[in-house]
């Protein structure tokens, strides 16, 4: 590990110009992700912010603004913590499912809401410091394109990369349409939708979302909604725990009966960030809620993958198990 | 003479072995007081980190050290630069220890920093730059195992019975098949990890090493030492599972690096050096050729296996032997080819050979089984053969009849639908599967001092010999075997192992260690008791405990040393374990997720010393097992030779919650004619056709047969 400055962040404020100030310095919060890449020599930062003392950590019901009756989770509320508060589990099961098929339980414990969106990915290409990699070395190549790549993408990515982004967090909070809320070293804040807060790699891969230098995750909000009775997170992976996913799926329905009001799904484990199914979504609502309709919006969204050498199976995967989680949703998590 | 009963065959007297005795040593264990390789406290201490080659073949054109060498804390780099001439044949595995620029596999060592701290020294290790010229790797086996040639080792010259080849052309029923297993990491908790403290021209070497005096000895000649110069120190060993049978690098590097830093040196691998620096199970591909009559006799079995070795050396896991000796067939054939690779050479691993021949043979007599029509329980019986087909001698005692029907009616067998796919639970598809696996028995020679002593009327024995203890329970049976032989409480043994310094004794590798420690240590307080009784110049009618001639000799300290090896005549029988596997697994029907929900291993192994330890040994080779059907892999990614999994965030074993409901049952046995006590091992029989037993379930289960490892599920979709 290279030497490194430890500060401790007194308060937001100075956190926030302490990282404005030196474009090698990182937040440093749960720690699991960053010191791991830290001693793999992939993240070379000179200087940690310890922000683990920050009051950032509630959760709430919103009161005002365009969230209204929907909740904010704080930046540094501990994904265990989060999963199991009583009001995410009860109006918002589709987080605690996916926050809790994640990672392990000692992990859980350690990692930040904020940090959970900020993971890297896990491309071994990118954690091996003497292959190719645009994203931690721009302009040196991408060794997965060519190389050994089932775990990677099968939608949105680039020439220059083709890595997924790992969180199952962020594959639950893109179907619910949260929205991040950041600030900045000047004391202004702003919300970033969370279809806008992670991006494609383009001919950009080493940036992964939409933050500007110095910003720190404040919250986390989620809009009030009528899918807390039919939600499922699907995690289809190599092993039953502690692996990451080759195709999730977070479906939600808010139904009339049998009518489909609203329909969102998001894909994890297929694109460089949580992959929202809006094709899919566009199809479903209105029509009655069976099986075929499940299959005809899967197959229309899954029409337009364009898998690599090892990952073809994603395909027909993401297929089936877009179906089976909205058929799990539908009976409410019942099989 | 030579019985098998299936009840209650054991001695007659109260023992404490055969008793689920608690590890003697797990207190200290879960307290963190057992002192493991680097736990040892040693004074002054500085740190080695290893940095390794990035290309796989070539050599280093330039090596530029100076950065490293200015980085704070830095004490010394070393690379073939600068460090001692070593004896590269001394028996030090894999090469890799400084002596030449030339590079024959991605990942190998090509020098250490040595510094104050660890996170000095591998931040220093970042910094040293080094020119290769590059050649051409051998790296992609696929295309290389065309030109695979007959190995070197004689024992895998190619052995024939009868003509295989024609009686599969005229053959009623028959399947040939090639099935795939991947490259697997051995990864026990406990990387390799080496203290090196030299004390004039003699060095401890605190180690991990499952044969400590092969760990003595190795270090020794490859370091132009004696052998009474090394000691060998490895009280404990967070598991081995092979890959500490043999010695690698770092052994000797730490003693280098504490030679050059003038100082006691610790050396720890990291979890992502384990990958390529302490051999591998090697890749295997694995042609089985079964032919029967219509009616379930099998008159064919060949099984032809190619694999990979290293470009310096050759290591073959034998794969063909359960094929040699399971099933009763008139024609046989089983060869070996091998390629050299650019990769760290394969060593052994848990159930060498075994583990993954029976994966092909076992699935093999399944589909041979569907084809028939018979039941696969059934199919297996019909074949059993008397003596051992490969060499014509009695077994010892074979119990695979047992394991197998008494593993059927404990398992439920008569459940499983025939026909595959025809149990369907929800979105499950349930199936049952069945396999059969076995290993060979074993003593090897050992030596063991039990020495007494005698305070007023509390006599206590310390046992002691170079024996290794991988978490499996050798403590705890030694003691057991010890008390009984003294007839002294189990609390007044004292056992010492894992020191060259104590008397010499075989590795706890290739099943042997129960075997020939427990029967050393037995013959040892037996010949104590003889020689005070001696000592006493009496006669005696009862014959007494060692513990009571010490108080009416009035004896304050006597010890003795025993000299064991296997019996008289036992190599005039097949000497074997043998078990039977039941698997239950539930497969997605939309993901092709799998899980095993219930497992059996059934099991013959003769005397068991302790039915908890061996209950763990069994249930964790299932554990492997499970996880050499499901998850383990390693990719090669052949334009670097490096692999692509490189953490246990990519080499997936399986999680608590990929295990379901593991049951061992033991046949009771008794085979005494290898060893006076009739042990015979159960370390690596427990992985032993578990693969092929949860591979015939997912075929049960789908109707789909899985012939390469792992069957992840992209292969059930």
């Amino acid at each position: 590990m290279r030497p490194f400055k430890y500060t401790n962040a007194k308060n937001i404020s100075s956190a926030t110009k302490l990282l404005e100030g030196n474009v090698k310095a990182k937040f440093l919060a749960g720690g699991t992700n960053l010191l791991d890449l830290m001693k793999e020599d992939v993240e070379q930062p000179d200087e940690l912010i310890d922000i683990t003392r920050l009051d950032l950590a509630q959760i709430k019901i919103i009161t005002a603004g365009a969230n209204s009756g929907g909740i904010s989770i704080g930046g540094l509320g501990r994904n265990t913590e989060t999963a199991n508060h009583p009001i995410i589990r009860q109006n918002y099961p589709l987080l605690t499912q996916a926050i809790l098929a994640g990672a392990s339980g000692q992990i859980r414990n350690m990692a930040t809401n904020g940090g959970n969106l900020l993971q890297r990915t896990r491309c071994s290409y990118f954690y091996d410091v003497n292959m190719p990699c645009n994203k931690r070395q721009p302009g040196s190549g991408c060794g997965a394109m060519e190389g050994i790549n089932r775990m990677h993408a099968i939608f949105g990515w680039s020439e220059k990369c083709v890595a997924v982004y790992p969180s199952d967090m962020s594959v639950a909070l893109s179907a619910l349409n949260a929205a991040v809320t950041v600030r900045n070293a000047g004391g202004q804040e702003r919300s970033i939708a969370f279809s806008d807060f992670h991006r494609l790699p383009e001919n950009k891969p080493e940036q992964d979302t939409n933050l500007n230098p110095g910003e720190i995750i404040t919250a986390i909000e989620i809009p009030k909604n009528n899918f807390a009775a039919h939600s499922y997170y699907l995690k289809v992976r190599d092993r039953a725990s502690y692996a990451f996913a080759l195709v999730s799926v977070a479906a939600a329905l808010e139904l009339n009966s049998n009518k489909i009001v609203q329909a969102r799904i998001a894909l994890g484990g297929v694109a460089h960030k949580p992959w929202r199914a809006l094709k899919a979504e566009k199809m479903l609502v209105g029509k009655e809620a069976t099986e075929a309709n499940f299959k005809m919006a899967a197959d229309a969204e899954m029409a337009d993958a364009r898998p690599l050498e090892h990952n073809k199976f994603k395909v027909e995967l993401g297929n089936r198990s877009i179906v089976r989680a909205l058929q799990m949703a539908f009976n409410s998590g019942r099989s | 003479m030579i019985s098998i009963k299936s009840i209650n065959s054991m001695e007659d007297k109260n023992t404490i072995t055969g008793t689920p005795v608690s590890r003697i040593d797990g207190i200290l264990k879960v307290t963190g007081k057992a002192d493991y390789s680097t736990d040892h406290p040693i004074k002054n201490p500085a740190y080695a980190v290893i940095f390794k080659s990035t290309i796989a073949a070539g050599k280093i054109t330039d090596i530029d050290t100076s950065l490293a060498e200015k980085s704070p804390g830095v004490l010394s780099v070393i690379t073939h630069k600068n460090a001692p001439k070593l004896n590269t044949k001394g028996g030090i595995r894999g090469g890799a220890m400084l002596q030449s620029p030339d590079i024959y596999f991605y990942g190998q060592h090509i020098g250490v920093v040595v510094a104050e701290t660890f996170e000095q020294a591998r931040h220093a290790a970042h910094l040293v730059q080094v020119k290769y010229e590059k050649k051409e790797g051998k790296l992609d086996f696929e295309k290389l195992a065309e030109d695979a040639v007959l190995p070197k080792d004689k024992e895998k010259a190619d052995a024939k019975r009868g003509d295989a080849k024609k009686a599969l052309e005229i053959a009623d029923v028959k399947v040939e098949e090639i099935y795939s297993t991947p490259i697997e990491h051995h990864h026990p908790m406990e990387p390799h990890a080496t203290i090196a403290e030299w004390q004039g021209e003699n060095v401890i070497l605190y180690n991990s090493s499952q044969i400590v005096n092969g760990a003595q000895s190795a270090a020794a000649a490859t370091l132009n030492l004696k052998p009474e110069n090394v000691r060998i120190v490895s009280p404990y060993i967070g598991g081995g599972f092979g890959s500490k049978g043999g010695q690698w690098g770092n052994l000797v590097l730490a003693a280098v690096a504490a030679k050059m830093v003038n100082r006691p040196v610790k050396l720890a691998l990291t979890r992502q050096q384990m990958f390529n620096s302490v051999g591998l199970r090697q890749r295997n591909l694995q042609k089985v050729s079964l032919a029967a009559t219509k009616d379930g006799k099998l008159t064919a079995l060949a099984h032809e296996i190619t694999t990979h070795a290293a470009m310096q050396d050759e290591f073959v896991e034998p794969c063909g032997d359960c094929s040699k000796i399971m099933y009763d067939s008139p024609n046989s054939l089983i060869t070996y080819r091998v390629v050299a690779m650019n990769l760290i050479l394969p060593t052994y691993t848990r159930g060498p050979g075994k583990s993954t021949g029976s994966f092909a043979l076992e699935s093999a007599m399944d589909e041979l089984a569907f084809k028939l029509k018979m039941d696969p329980i059934e199919f297996r019986l019909k074949n059993e053969p008397e003596r051992d087909p490969s060499n014509g001698k009695p077994w010892s005692s074979r119990t695979t009849v047992q394991c197998l029907k008494e593993g059927a009616k404990a398992f439920g067998w008569e459940k499983r639908k025939a026909e595959p796919g025809q149990n369907q639970q929800g979105n499950y598809l349930v199936g049952y599967g069945v396999s059969c696996g076995t290993y060979p028995a074993h003593q090897r020679p050992s030596s063991a001092n039990v020495k007494l002593k005698r305070d007023g009327n509390n006599v206590t024995a310390t046992i002691e010999l170079a024996a290794a203890d991988l978490g499996t329970g050798t403590y705890t049976i030694l003691a057991q075997t010890a008390a009984d032989a003294l007839d002294l409480p189990i609390n007044k043994i004292n056992v010492k192992i894992g020191d060259s310094d104590f008397p010499p004794a075989a590795g706890s590798v290739g099943s042997v260690g129960a075997t020939s420690y427990a029967n050393v240590v037995n013959d040892a307080c037996i010949k104590v008791t003889d020689e005070l009784i001696a000592r006493s110049g009496k006669q005696f009618f009862v014959r007494p405990t060692a513990a009571k001639l010490m108080i009416s000799e009035n004896v304050s300290e006597f010890q003795t040393r025993a000299d064991s090896k296997e019996l008289e005549g036992a190599e005039n029988y097949s000497s074997h374990s043998f078990n039977a596997n039941f698997a239950e697994v539930w497969v997605d029907i939309s993901t092709g997720m799998v899980k095993v929900e219930r497992f059996l291993a059934v099991t013959g192994a003769g005397k068991i010393l302790n039915p908890k330890t061996a209950r763990s040994q069994i249930i964790g080779g299932n554990t492997w097992g499970i996880g050499m059907a499901l998850t383990e892999e390693s990719l090669i990614d052949p334009r670097w030779g490096n692999f692509a999994t490189r953490s246990l965030a990519d080499y997936h074993v399986p999680s608590n919650l990929d295990i379901g409901t593991m049951e061992a049952i033991f046949i009771r046995e008794e085979d005494k004619a290898g060893n006076k006590l009739g042990v015979k091992g159960i370390g690596e029989v427990g992985i032993v056709g578990v693969a092929a037993a949860i591979a015939n379930a997912v075929f049960n289960a789908t109707g789909k047969r899985v012939r390469q490892l792992p069957i992840t599920p992209d292969k059930l979709l």
